[in-house]
């Protein structure tokens, strides 16, 4: 069965990755019950769409990282519920966007294909290839840095690891949880997207796993560790306030099995090492 | 200001800063709009119009400007490369201590 949608793409008249967002939304909105909200007319008389926007699921399709449909979204307050970005999509098949506005062949069979996936594409939650369960404390110890009206809490629970990327690891055995800390949070403020990394897939130190999103930046979750991702915390799909309001506990982002922790130890900081380098941003950066 | 070090390494001994491809730019500013660190630096009446004025104020690792780049325009040096040479620099640092 065909899934019903409002459907929010780019306005597609910069670029071709907008003209194919463009003809994706109207593919997708042909084949069934989805509707329509026209970006353009959306700015400026918004209460045309005001019911539709309530009634279905939000589909946000921007066309390139400037992410023009969702910066619209959260200037609304919309509640994204899918979102895709022809950009990366294109990327990720090995299409070559062209330079013009017209559609080629390839663009329009690629547009086609995306439309039918997304109108069929059912939200299964990721298996955890896992048997081992991770040991995670059951009371977190925090300690604070305040600044104006702005709180930033850090657990000092022994297991808990930080990159300088605002990023922890809590560590147990061969286990470990990520997530970001309460400065990322902060300074996103509302958070409104989690793009999840796959379960299974291998990450090193360093590298990006998944993303959140607020109105005002997208920002890389830079995983602390290298390992196996083995679970993604898919409350965050629906809810991803959840990290706001929960940064180190309900706001987890993902679980991993280690394959590197000792060589990956010589980058991270405990507690200790940590508190400063986030008092020495807080002060030279937040706002 | 940015921070001076990076897990304990002097920044001005990491290379890690955004490079833009000029034939892809299009100055649109959204990468300098976006980065609360000042890395880049806009010269009205100059060309190129948009520079890394600051590549010691970028954030190691983060290449979170390139994703508000539309055309695509900013690349970065390879993490493995880049914490590689930290670990180098950590370990002589550690030795001359």
């Amino acid at each position: 069965m065909t899934r019903s949608f409002a459907v929010l793409p780019c306005n597609g008249l910069d670029k071709s990755a907008g003209c194919i967002a463009r003809e994706v939304a109207l593919q997708i909105c042909e084949a069934g019950e989805s509707e329509l909200i026209c970006p353009v007319f959306y700015r400026l008389a918004e209460a045309k769409y005001t019911k539709l926007a309530e009634e279905k699921s939000l589909l946000v399709i921007d066309g390139c990282a400037t992410r023009c449909a969702s910066k619209l979204a959260a200037e609304k307050g919309l509640k994204i519920s899918e979102k895709i970005n022809i950009s990366e999509e294109a990327k990720a098949n090995g299409l070559a966007l062209s330079d013009g506005l017209r559609l080629s062949a390839a663009e329009v069979e690629f547009a086609r294909q995306l439309a039918e996936r997304i109108g069929q594409e059912t939200k299964t939650a990721q298996q955890a290839v896992t048997e081992e369960k991770l040991k995670f404390p059951a009371e977190l110890h925090f300690q604070t840095y305040a600044k104006d009206k702005f709180l930033f809490k850090i657990p000092d629970n022994a297991g808990f690891y930080f990159n300088e990327n605002d990023v922890w690891a809590y560590v147990s055995g061969k286990k470990a949880r990520i997530g970001v800390t309460d400065f990322v949070q902060h300074s996103l403020s509302d958070i409104i997207y989690f793009t999840p990394p796959v379960v299974g897939s291998e990450v090193e130190q360093f590298e990006e796993t998944g993303n959140i999103e607020s109105g005002k930046a997208v920002f890389e979750i830079i995983s602390p560790v290298s390992g196996v991702i083995t679970a993604v915390n898919e409350t965050l799909i629906d809810t991803p306030e959840l990290i706001n309001q929960s940064p180190y506990e309900k706001g987890w982002i993902l679980e991993m099995t280690l394959t590197a922790f000792s060589d990956d130890r010589d980058l991270l900081h405990e507690f200790a090492g940590y508190y400063p380098v986030l008092k020495r941003k807080v002060d030279e950066f937040h706002v | 200001m940015s921070e001076s070090t990076f897990m304990g390494v002097e920044r001005s001994k990491i290379d890690w800063s955004p490079r833009i491809d000029y034939a892809k730019c299009n100055d649109c500013l959204e990468c300098d709009k976006f980065c609360p660190h000042q890395v880049f630096a806009v010269r009205e009446n100059e060309t190129p119009k948009l520079i890394v004025k600051n590549p010691d104020h970028c954030v190691v690792f983060c290449r979170a400007c390139s994703k508000t780049c539309g055309p695509d325009a900013i690349t970065f040096p390879d993490k493995k490369e880049t914490t590689a040479h930290i670990k180098e620099v950590r370990k002589e640092e550690e030795s001359n201590d």
